[in-house]
């Protein structure tokens, strides 16, 4: 319990900021980062399609140690990893409480492994993926699967951004609660500090979008200056900017391992599978 | 894309597009982040939690063109939110950023003068409301699909019912009346004529961003939308009476199957429909804005 407290207590805007910081700036020297962003897409998408076509739990069970597996290689910051599982458990927790409420049995909590399990799994895969991947060759990979040149700049500026605004963010919410007065007395539960609070909170926005504006758009005439608009619609340029991007052994050995292992799960899962009886009426 | 950057779409060209888009995504992914950190009270099976500060976006898309700052909003979720913080759900994103973008950008759509708190206040809780009522169908969409034969299992159709009513009426109150709509209506007429010039564009006028037919476009979404929701919540409650009539059982075994699918389509029409009626707008907003122009 305590340790739980202690961890709880970890989750403020200062270890969220270290978190992004590190997912934004990070080494990245894993099996993940190394490989070719177009293949780690590929990867990506097999693992969020396929268990929705599995309610096998063997495959499931299969799937999921194999994530556990990468993940435990890529070195996902504890942090990350505990909101997940906090997320899941309460989630998954939270509907066996009113399904038995409800008059269900343990059933549904069966039926709900499944459904849970599923969800993990795709989780995981994001996980291992995105906050391992640059978000230069991230971005760049998308463009090359012609996503549009907005959203793939978004993506590179978020990453890069976002630290920048959460420190500003903070630094306007804290000098609103310097000159700020305090409630005097708290009121039932508290409400009229949570009141302060969240006022604050929405007043500190004022400040934050007028800043933000000018520096949009700062931001944008330095990105025309470079040319951006035209050499994104511009095929020589793209191409140029994108021929950096190859495949190598590596990617197909990996790819080809991931094969091997889906086939063996699911293979082994039609052999031996465990499926939840249903239908006995 | 490309067609309408070369005359100009309405107003702005390009870059003040991109502009809008890169300001409305990283407010709104900053808001994201802060949201994540504010804690959760839980009463038993009524939970208060804070999911989104709505009047972020809501106020970019009564300020500005209602499309980039539309778009840009649930991209600034995705990345800071989830990509960023490790919490992505993959293609159910994908779903998460129609459902939003279409809400913020037909809400846009009804306000006409920034500065009118009626249009404001109406725009704000249609455009959470359709937010929630879309998320509310893709929900009870995903959980069909993921736990099979959902009906023979006791209890749970009943309780995810339940719990998405209870997150619809808790999400309209708090996200959509004590973070959408008092914050926007303070912050739009503050912003107004403040922020534009920092942009280096004019304030919002009562036609500038918008034409005829996208706003009756707009309506006749809303209630697309609507009927979705309805539908899907009667077919889901006939789902359950199928439950109740297991004195019936070849009544399962034979419609078990369909009915499982009527929910599946149920969740494509509603998706088909957002693309078609955006691209709709897209294309019908273009040969207006000659006519709109010269008439200023």
């Amino acid at each position: 319990m305590n340790h739980i407290k202690h961890l709880l207590s970890k989750i403020n805007v200062e270890t969220i900021k270290i978190e992004l910081m590190n997912t934004a700036y990070g080494e990245r020297s894993t099996l993940m980062a190394k490989l070719d962003p177009r293949v780690a897409i590929i990867w990506y998408l097999m693992f969020a399609i396929l268990p929705w076509f599995f309610w096998n739990n063997t495959i499931l069970i299969g799937m999921l140690l194999y994530m556990i597996v990468l993940t435990a290689v890529s070195r996902i910051s504890p942090l990350i990893l505990f909101l997940l599982c906090f997320g899941i458990l309460t989630e998954a927790g939270y509907i066996i409480f009113v399904s038995i409420f409800f008059g269900g049995d343990l059933t549904a909590a069966l039926a709900l492994m499944t459904f849970t399990m599923k969800l993990t799994i795709i989780s995981l895969a994001s996980i291992v993926i995105f906050t391992n991947m640059d978000p230069e060759r991230f971005s760049d990979a998308l463009l090359r699967f012609k996503v549009p040149e907005t959203f793939c700049f978004g993506i590179s500026y978020g990453y890069r951004m976002l630290p920048i605004l959460i420190d500003e963010y903070q630094s306007i919410f804290q000098s609103f609660r310097l000159r700020g007065k305090y409630p005097e007395s708290k009121g039932v539960l508290g409400w009229r500090y949570i009141y302060h609070i969240c006022v604050t909170t929405v007043k500190a926005f004022y400040p934050m979008i007028l800043n933000t504006a000018k520096r949009t758009r700062t931001t944008v005439e330095a990105l025309e200056v470079k040319g951006f608009t035209y050499g994104m619609h511009n095929p020589k340029a793209k191409e140029l900017k994108l021929s950096y991007l190859k495949t190598t052994k590596n990617d197909a050995l990996f790819l080809s391992i991931t094969c091997v292992v889906l086939f063996l799960i699911i293979y082994t899962g039609n052999t031996y599978p465990i499926e939840r009886t249903v239908h006995q009426l | 894309m490309n067609q309408n950057s070369l005359h100009q779409k309405k107003e702005l060209n390009q870059s003040q597009q991109l502009m809008i888009f890169v300001l409305s995504m990283s407010l709104f992914g900053l808001a994201n982040i802060i949201t994540e950190i504010v804690p959760e009270f839980t009463f038993g099976p009524v939970e208060l939690s804070v999911s989104y500060f709505a009047f972020i976006p809501l106020t970019m898309v009564f300020l500005f063109s209602p499309l980039p700052a539309a778009l840009g909003a649930p991209l600034g979720e995705i990345i800071f939110a989830d990509l960023l913080m490790g919490d992505f759900g993959g293609i159910g994103e994908l779903e998460g950023f129609i459902e939003f973008g279409l809400a913020m950008y037909i809400a846009g759509l009804l306000v006409s003068d920034p500065m009118n708190k009626k249009q404001i206040s109406i725009a704000v809780l249609v455009g959470v409301g359709i937010d929630q009522m879309l998320s509310t169908i893709v929900d009870i969409g995903k959980v069909w699909i993921g736990i099979e034969e959902l009906e023979a299992v006791p209890g749970v159709p009943e309780s995810i019912l339940l719990l998405e009513g209870i997150s619809f009426v808790n999400e309209m109150l708090i996200s959509g009346v004590l973070f959408g709509l008092i914050p926007a209506l303070w912050l739009v007429p503050k912003l107004y004529g403040k922020i534009e010039p920092l942009m280096g564009f004019e304030p919002r006028g009562d036609r500038s961003f918008r034409s005829a037919t996208e706003v009756v476009s707009a309506r006749f979404l809303i209630l697309a939308v609507f009927f979705c929701f309805v539908a899907m919540i009667a077919e889901f409650m006939a789902e359950m009476d199928v439950n109740f009539a297991v004195w019936e059982p070849e009544f399962i075994e034979q419609f078990g199957q369909q009915f499982l699918w009527i929910g599946v389509s149920a969740a494509v029409i509603v998706l088909i429909l957002a693309i078609m009626g955006i691209s709709y707008l897209k294309k019908s907003s273009t040969p207006d804005t000659k006519s709109s122009r010269k008439a200023q």
